[in-house]
């Protein structure tokens, strides 16, 4: 097992930068997952840690090894792709086996390892089958099973899930977890999916157009994103954003800004509560759009100028155009730079 | 719809019998006695069965050795398309390189030159170069008709192979090579094979470049043509019927191969 140690990565496709001197500190054991949109970079880094691109600028180590200029064979780490990549010519069992007869290994030591990385993936019956027999998450068993059998010093994953329907998704994503964590594989992980991101990750990394936003624990990107994009993009829905004077802070929110200058106040929407008509420190609002799902409902209100939603317990049911009071915790509150999008 | 069934079953069976039938015509008379030939109303079937036109087609001088040149250029023919074509389209599918679409129109423009144009200057600078009326001569032009068609199918073949395989492969400790071998070629060659047997055939059939480039070293359609016109009637036949079988018979072999493609029904 190793660590990932990224150094200043840069890269650039033709006159597109794809990376902007990216940094990033993959502790041993630890499961970090790269989320943003798509080409915000996530998976030009995954690829440049696998050695299947080169960096530009920038330097790769896995543990105490540089590794930048190495080919991916000499790395010790595997890979598993959104496309499953498993081969389609060869049986499960051959598959898994891939990677170990490439080290020559002796045949009983690889049986035994075949056996140990299809069990842990429940895989056992299916050893004689080839990949089209294979439902989409078979074959992604088939391909987390190929990568682990290898027992390599880290883990790569390249938006594993996202190929397989919803259900299945869940049951893998929570498996994966405890597989990863049991064998403590180093592992870096890339999805666009922040709720996939949020349950899986130690850290996660938030890229946005070739860098990395904010990394931090998954609690931390949710309560105190480092900024607006961050706030936006993690969360469903994601967090209501808006622009107040200092006036209006203290008047509506009684809030006391740290500066004397508008600011953008982030509130996550289970923090708007809803509060008794005239409450200090509640503001009125109108209710535009009720969403009941069950567990909550969602509210969509008017108020302080914008547009906020709120997450609310099912009951009182609303009706749209009822007026109501809501209210927000100071210290639930949020605050970024207008100009930057940064947090204060 | 029972009737456009009906129509399209017709239809295919016309064009069947459009392609079949001549052929068979060629196989009935060329395994009937010589005299079967001139026979009214020919046969339907070889009545008695006989290799004797088929023999003293083969007794005739020259023709063996004719056929052993065609087999062997043909061969060439093949080897070399897949040498040259398969790392050429190998490349247009893997790699973005300056230039790449302007190749693959470059690899068809081959095609646009006749080789009447090309023959005698082609002719000349073999005499040179020690190639004229040799059968690596004469494969070397087989090579160039073959290979804009052996760049283009191999090119598809591997770009139909998704990238993340050989890449798995890189990851799981294979050389670009070993991936090559371990990954690509094994899903690829039923459909390399088709390739191969393609050329075979281009070679096998062509005429013009064979008749202008050799004098003794004939290929077997060379030779006929040279001596079809002063020939008899069973001599024709069973030229035809030779120079029909062996694209026939590999079309037929590969025929299963070409469709049961396991790479291509798994992914």
């Amino acid at each position: 097992m190793a660590g990932i140690h990224l150094e200043g990565i840069e890269k650039s496709f033709g006159r597109v930068k794809a990376l902007k001197g990216v940094s990033l500190e993959v502790a041993e054991g630890e499961l970090v997952v790269l989320l943003g949109p798509s080409g915000c970079g996530k998976t030009t880094l995954l690829r440049i840690v696998a050695g299947l691109e080169w960096p530009d600028k920038g330097r790769v180590f896995l543990g105490k090894r540089e590794v930048t200029f190495l080919p991916p064979r000499s790395r010790g780490l595997a890979m598993v792709f959104q496309n499953y990549a498993v081969f389609p010519h060869l049986t499960v069992f051959e598959n898994i086996a891939f990677g170990l007869r490439m080290r020559r290994l002796p045949e009983t030591v690889i049986r035994e390892k075949v056996r140990w990385a299809a069990e842990l993936l429940r895989i056992e019956e299916l050893l004689s089958r080839y990949p089209a027999q294979l439902s989409g998450g078979q074959r992604q068993r088939v391909a987390v099973a190929r990568a682990l059998a290898v027992e390599p010093q880290v883990l790569l994953m390249d938006e594993p899930l996202s190929n397989l329907d919803a259900i299945l998704r869940l049951d893998l994503r929570a498996e994966l977890k405890s597989l990863v964590k049991a064998l403590g594989m180093t592992t870096l992980y890339v999805t666009h999916d922040q709720v996939e991101a949020m349950g899986l990750a130690d850290r996660i990394a938030v890229m946005r157009e070739g860098e990395i936003v904010q990394f931090a624990p998954p609690l931390d990107v949710y309560r105190r994103p480092a900024h607006t994009f961050v706030a936006g993009f993690v969360g469903h829905p994601p967090m209501n954003l808006l622009r107040v004077s200092p006036e209006d802070a203290r008047v509506h929110l009684a809030l006391d800004l740290p500066v004397s200058k508008e600011v953008i106040v982030g509130i996550r929407p289970e923090d708007l509560e809803p509060a008794p008509k005239g409450d200090p420190g509640a503001f009125s609002a109108r209710v535009r759009v009720v969403e009941p799902l069950g567990s909550h409902q969602l509210v969509t209100l008017e108020a302080l100028g914008t547009t906020l939603k709120a997450i609310w317990p099912p009951e009182p049911s609303l009706d749209p155009g009822e007026e109501v009071w809501a209210r927000v915790h100071a210290e639930r509150m949020r605050l970024f730079d207008p100009a930057t999008g940064r947090a204060l | 719809m029972r009737l456009s069934r009906f129509l399209n079953y017709l239809l295919a069976f016309l064009f069947a019998l459009w392609v079949v039938l001549p052929i068979y015509l060629l196989a009935v008379l060329a395994l009937s006695e010589r005299s079967a030939v001139f026979a009214y109303p020919k046969p339907l079937y070889p009545q008695p069965l006989s290799v004797e036109t088929l023999w003293r087609f083969l007794e005739v001088p020259g023709v063996v050795k004719a056929l052993g040149n065609s087999v062997l250029v043909a061969g060439l023919t093949m080897l070399l398309s897949l040498l040259l074509g398969a790392p050429a389209g190998y490349a247009l599918a893997r790699y973005r390189f300056r230039g790449a679409d302007f190749f693959r129109i470059l690899v068809i423009f081959t095609r646009a030159f006749p080789l009447a144009i090309l023959a005698v200057p082609l002719a000349v600078h073999f005499i040179r170069m020690g190639l004229y009326d040799t059968p690596l001569g004469v494969a070397l032009v087989h090579t160039a008709l073959a290979l804009p068609f052996a760049v283009l199918v191999t090119y598809s073949l591997f770009v139909s192979i998704p990238k993340e395989l050989e890449e798995a492969a890189w990851t799981l400790g294979c050389t670009k090579t070993q991936a090559f071998f371990r990954v690509v070629l094994p899903l690829t060659l039923p459909g390399l094979a088709a390739v191969g047997i393609f050329a075979f055939i281009i070679s096998w059939n062509e005429v013009f470049a064979a008749t202008i480039l050799t004098l003794r070293e004939r290929t077997l359609t060379a030779l006929l043509l040279n001596l079809l016109h002063d020939s008899p009637l069973p001599f024709r036949f069973a030229g035809g019927f030779f120079l029909v079988l062996p694209a026939l018979l590999l079309i037929f072999l590969v025929r299963r191969r070409l469709l049961t493609l396991w790479g291509v029904a798994s992914r």
